[in-house]
């Protein structure tokens, strides 16, 4: 698959465009303009005798066709190529039709008019070509079509925030009953996960959904089963929380009840994502207080509906959630505010320890999986406002989880909340609420979580710089929580192979110096939409992350993890891991 | 279109036999596009314009169409697996092929002929129309001749010796992903 496709709105850009085109030229026809008349040449191939009025019908519904055919070709091939408005990317586009037309439709629909079966081709057909009246026009109505395509095809992935999806999980493959699930029982965990983001962008307007855009809401029976032949012994999963939770105290089940059920009766064994990246259209977003009492409500209801379900990530990333959506202003309030920002990582970090609450309340042995990015800057040089910039950071990556594991801050840190609103009664709640015993945290890791300072006091991708095996190491001796390993992987799916061993072989090293951690994570299952461009722009571009690609066929690093996780899962030490057993015990 | 497809890891995949899979697709693909040349009359107009029969000129079509459908099934790669673009990426391709085949290379082959009319309708219906149903079965085709996910994970090159980079120069892609301070 080359790219996500709406193909409604492209068949109907193409044929809008072909519409367009006769509309204009028809128009200028009728004033005297001598133009090249594609309907006329369409429509009298198969009516060759015909009227207007018998040969128009045909000739235009033909150019429609050809126009939707053209208009998928752009929506493949071209569109979101160059960052340009989209009618001007239609234009573009319009060039390479406008060409074949003039050097080879043109003579070649000659020919068929003709009333013989063979000629002798005469070159100059192709040389001579259209007297400039004739070729003006055909330029003009690639432009109209061009134009036309361009405006109309936009957002092929996504749908308006108000408006409900109209995909709820329909899988049409049969269940296939391989496999069975196995409860945690103190193996390591090998886990995948469905990509599942679901932020709104254009200031709450638009809604993206990776599980939509993926094709997991048709295929999702399909998924689970390829992720057990790779055989992971978990997945990743968030059911989508902006289209199941529709009000206070509403919930429409249907988006988790076939796929949950599916999961609990084959595995592999859920880690259940709540909230990840976005939240229901009626809560706004990130900026409202009442996140927290609103999520903590609706993570007690998942839990009270699928009782068996033990491993929840409450909040998928809370800094990185706070950081796009108030600080870089690319999803949910798109705010570029250090108070804004500030706000968002108090309402994640209080929703998260709301959400655990009600979850312990319903299954008091649930295993909390707090994922975070593991991130790490690196000041370029000695200048003292970059090492400052660099410091800073350095401390503002670890400040959600100090909230939600009640680690004190620094007293600069501590100075600066109070700055950006966070007063001490509400800071000394956060630092007595003790985290539970079940917790473990997250650490997410890739290629551009490293960063370097620059001298524009930019920060810079450094690629994998120190590893995780130290960047992992800084979050250990700050919080002493169990670890897991929850997500990775690589943009080039080229590198994908030896990325998914390197990083493998970083857990292992910190395993190997007493660190307990419970699992690794390759994310995701398949390859994800417009991660590339942190999925600020809806224009359907596939990044090949994925363990399979979007035809469901392997990629490389697919084969990869299954040889690592074959190699693996039965090793003492694996098979029987004390980390997992001392956090589920 | 090239560069774009291995530019997303659209090589074919580590399972995939795209070459077979093409080629038996093409085969298949040959069956509406005859109808439809036979049905303008076009095949006739090929076969005396290349001085053979239409039967040796159907002959001689079917090695030709399966290796075309090899070279589409090698140079898609994954893009041929897809079932709701196949359709389109084949058309592209019998386009091409029409444009390449019948509007050059057969008039250079028999000293300038080349069919006029209906039979030029459809020449070009019946490369389209091949090309179509080549990308339309192709990902159909392609699933049972997979190697199985279980087999190939044995193979030695996705161990762990692929954590050393293949060419010993590390990632090939460079990291841009500027973020600035506010």
């Amino acid at each position: 698959m080359l790219r996500i496709v709406a193909y409604r709105k492209a068949i109907l850009a193409g044929a809008g465009g072909a519409l367009v085109w006769e509309a204009v030229l028809r128009t200028l026809m009728l004033l005297g303009f001598h133009s090249f008349d594609i309907v006329r040449e369409l429509g009298t191939l198969a009516l060759p005798d015909g009227t207007a009025a018998e040969w128009w019908p045909a000739g235009i519904a033909a150019h429609a066709a050809v126009g939707a055919i053209w208009a998928l070709f752009y929506a493949y091939f071209f569109w979101a190529r160059f960052d340009w408005p989209p009618a001007l990317q239609g234009l573009a586009f319009a060039a390479l039709p406008a060409a074949l037309a003039a050097l080879l439709i043109y003579p070649q629909l000659r020919l068929m008019h003709m009333r013989q079966d063979v000629t002798q081709l005469d070159w100059r057909m192709f040389l001579t070509g259209l007297e400039q009246t004739r070729l003006g026009g055909l330029l003009l109505g690639h432009a109209l079509f061009g134009l036309t395509v361009g405006a109309i095809y936009t957002h092929p992935v996504g749908y308006p925030a108000t408006r409900k999806c109209s995909t709820p999980p329909n899988s049409r493959r049969p269940p296939n009953y391989n496999g069975t699930r196995v409860p945690a029982d103190g193996r390591f965990i090998f886990a995948t996960g469905i990509e599942c983001s679901y932020p709104t962008t254009e200031h709450g307007r638009w809604r993206r959904d990776e599980m939509a855009a993926t094709g997991h809401y048709r295929r999702w029976r399909e998924d689970f089963e390829l992720a057990r032949e790779v055989g992971v012994t978990h997945i990743r999963y968030g059911p989508p929380l902006h289209l199941i939770f529709t009000g206070p105290g509403q919930y429409d089940w249907q988006w988790s009840d076939e796929p949950l059920q599916e999961l609990e009766r084959f595995g592999p064994e859920p880690i259940i994502d709540l909230c990840h990246f976005g939240v229901p259209t009626w809560l706004e977003n990130f900026q409202n207080p009442e996140i927290a009492d609103a999520l903590a409500e609706y993570a007690g209801a998942f839990a009270k509906r699928y009782p068996w379900v033990r491993f929840y990530t409450p909040v998928n990333e809370m800094y990185v959630c706070a950081r796009m959506s108030a600080l870089d202003g690319r999803w949910n309030e798109e705010l570029c505010d250090e108070g804004a920002f500030v706000r968002a990582v108090v309402n994640l970090a209080s929703a998260s320890i709301h959400m655990t609450s009600t979850i312990l309340a319903a299954r008091p042995d649930a295993v909390l999986i707090n994922s975070e990015s593991s991130e790490f800057y690196q000041p370029c040089c000695p200048d003292d406002d970059i090492q400052q910039t660099a410091k800073f950071e350095n401390e503002r990556r670890f400040l959600p989880l100090d909230l939600i594991y009640s680690h004190d801050v620094s007293p600069h840190m501590r100075d600066h909340l109070r700055e950006q609103g966070v007063d001490d009664e509400q800071f000394a709640w956060f630092m007595a609420s003790k985290p539970p015993r079940r917790t473990v945290l997250g650490l997410d890791y890739y290629e551009w979580n490293e960063r370097l300072v620059s001298g524009d006091r930019r920060a810079r991708a450094l690629g994998e710089l120190f590893g995780w095996y130290v960047i992992a190491s800084q979050y250990w001796e700050r919080y002493r929580r169990t670890l897991m390993h929850t997500e990775t992987n690589r943009a080039d799916a080229g590198d994908a192979s030896r990325w998914l061993w390197r990083q493998w072989h970083n857990v292992q090293l910190l395993r190997s110096t007493g660190v307990p951690i419970i699992g690794f994570t390759w994310y995701s299952l398949t390859d994800q939409i417009d991660w590339n461009r942190g999925i600020e722009k809806p224009l359907g571009i596939i990044d090949p992350v994925g363990l399979f690609d979007l035809n469901r066929d392997p990629r490389e690093v697919g084969l990869s993890y299954k040889h690592l996780i074959d190699a693996h899962r039965d090793r003492a030490g694996y098979r029987d891991c004390k980390a997992v057993k001392e956090v589920i015990g | 279109m090239a560069i774009f497809l291995s530019a997303h890891g659209y090589d074919p995949g580590p399972t995939q036999r795209p070459l077979i899979a093409g080629a038996l697709s093409g085969v298949i693909a040959t069956v509406p596009a005859v109808a439809i040349l036979h049905l303008f009359g076009s095949l006739g107009v090929e076969a005396s314009i290349l001085r053979i029969s239409e039967l040796i000129t159907i002959a001689a079509g079917v090695p030709l169409m399966a290796l075309a459908g090899a070279v589409y099934g090698y140079v898609f790669g994954r893009a041929a697996n897809d079932v709701r673009g196949g359709w389109l990426f084949g058309m592209a391709f019998g386009f091409a092929l029409w444009a390449g085949g019948a509007v050059m290379v057969l008039p250079l082959a028999s000293g300038g002929q080349t069919p006029a009319g209906e039979a030029a309708i459809g020449l070009i219906l019946s490369l389209v129309a091949w090309g179509a149903a080549l990308g339309a079965v192709h990902p159909f085709i392609h699933r049972p001749l997979h190697e199985s996910i279980e087999s190939a994970a044995k193979r030695s090159e996705v161990g762990p010796s692929a954590a050393a980079s293949k060419n010993g120069h590390g990632p090939r892609r460079d990291l841009t992903s500027p973020r600035e301070f506010p």
